[in-house]
């Protein structure tokens, strides 16, 4: 690993490369460059994962002359994908360098641990969401349940929008969150259940299950789960795999070719 | 372009979470929650996630200012301590050291902290400190 990234720095390949660096005791990221090459050797894959990809972003409105190379797991692979569609990183400038990802029966080694949902407890499992439900489970659950479930959770919130500011396709310049006409400002909670909705329904075609916001959530609120309902929603309808191609996403808006069409078994069924 | 994350901690309150102050081509950019710091463990208030706000502040105070017949003047630092010291002499002198109270704060060090007391106790001579996490 660090060879290959000092070849691709030498050789020009990239101009600054995003891993992780240990720096007093804690894995951090950092970026490599060609002027300090020997850093290379200290260069660590993990196991913290940092939203990598939305420095690149922050790094290419800057330079968009500079190529970014990255350490990438699977959901940064994915976050790369949702990016590019959404004219934010263009792909010719990242060169991505794959690395082990969550821990699995098949693959012991692993660079991160996100897709181990932390253990529960008691109270929560009774009036909360447990994060290690399916979307199943909780759509088994009947509809005033689920609610006061979901309200539950949601009421925890302190608004310190670190699920927004962590995420790697949170790149609006004005955030709805933020915005007063649409969120009462202010106080705390904050308006619920419309401050988490309104992040849920931007996450439709983008969110990628990275889990970072979920991490970063001091109120334990199990977002990766809600948002992957939604997804889940825009796959049966749309048949839209969100960040498993470079497909357009349905919601896009921009260009001259309709996106929003229904899935065509879907629209078979409707007929 | 160069880019450097900082570690830090969190000014802001008494928590003390570890940050790391994000720096594009030496201006402050952002922070993010340290994911291994054993206090935060990933996580920060919306104070923490905007302590570069204060520091990149056009309302940031940068010279001392003396508050002269309503105005604020801009002085040096000796003479902002120097008048502040000579005022509380005058205080302490006619008032009695009991009308002077330190508050000390969250936002700055251990030691800092440390010293304000010390310096209420000793230089002025009062039991008068209090501190913001005694709310
Ligand atoms: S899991 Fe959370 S942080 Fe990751 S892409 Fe989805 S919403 Fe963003
Ligand atoms: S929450 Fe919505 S508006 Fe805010 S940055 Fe994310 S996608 Fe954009
Ligand atoms: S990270 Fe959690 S507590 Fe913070 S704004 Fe998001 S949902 Fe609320
Ligand atoms: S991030 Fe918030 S809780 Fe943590 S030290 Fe700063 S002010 Fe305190």
């Amino acid at each position: 690993m660090q060879k290959q990234v000092r070849a691709w720095l030498e050789d020009g390949k990239v101009d600054v490369f995003l891993a992780y660096k240990m720096d007093c005791g804690h894995p951090l990221p950092h970026a490599f460059t060609r002027e300090r090459i020997d850093e290379t050797e200290d260069l660590v894959t993990g196991p913290a994962r940092y939203s990598l990809e939305k420095f690149a972003t922050q790094i290419a409105a800057r330079h968009p002359e500079k190529k970014i190379g990255l350490l990438a797991r699977d959901c940064t692979q994915r976050a790369l994908n949702v990016l590019a569609v959404w004219n934010q990183l263009p792909a010719e400038q990242v060169e991505p360098l794959p690395v082990n990802c969550c821990p699995s029966a098949l693959k012991p080694h692993a660079d991160c641990t996100y897709l181990e949902a932390p253990a529960t407890g008691e109270v929560k499992i009774q009036c909360g969401q447990d994060p290690r439900q399916s979307i199943e489970a909780v759509d088994a659950q009947e509809g005033p349940e689920r609610f006061a479930r979901w309200m539950y959770e949601f009421q925890k919130c302190i608004k310190c929008y670190g699920c927004r500011n962590i995420c790697p396709v949170c790149f609006c310049k004005d955030c709805s969150l933020e915005h007063p006409d649409l969120i009462g400002t202010g106080n705390l909670p904050p308006d619920i259940p419309i401050f988490h909705l309104v992040r849920a329904v931007h996450m439709a075609g983008r969110c990628i299950d990275c889990g970072l916001c979920e991490d970063a959530c001091p109120a334990e609120i199990p977002l990766r789960l809600l948002y992957g309902k939604v997804n889940a929603i825009v796959k049966d309808l749309f048949d839209y795999d969100t960040g498993a191609s470079d497909a357009l996403s349905p919601f896009s808006i921009l260009g001259d070719k309709p996106t929003l069409t229904p899935a065509p078994l879907l629209a078979v069924s409707q007929e | 372009m160069t880019l450097k994350f900082v570690p830090s901690i969190c000014s802001y309150c008494g928590t003390g979470c570890g940050v790391l102050f994000q720096v594009m081509d030496g201006q402050l950019v952002g922070t993010l929650p340290m994911k291994t710091h054993p206090v935060n463990q990933g996580k920060l208030c919306i104070k923490g996630w905007n302590l570069h706000e204060h520091i990149t502040s056009e309302l940031r105070l940068k010279h001392p200012l003396l508050n002269t017949f309503g105005r604020m003047t801009k002085v040096g630092w000796d003479d902002a301590i120097g008048f502040a010291a000579d005022r509380l002499k005058t205080i302490v002198a006619e008032h009695g050291p009991d009308s002077v109270g330190v508050l000390v704060s969250a936002k700055i060090t251990n030691e800092e902290n440390y010293l304000a007391q010390k310096f209420a106790r000793a230089a002025v001579g009062t039991n008068n400190v209090d501190h913001c996490a005694r709310l």
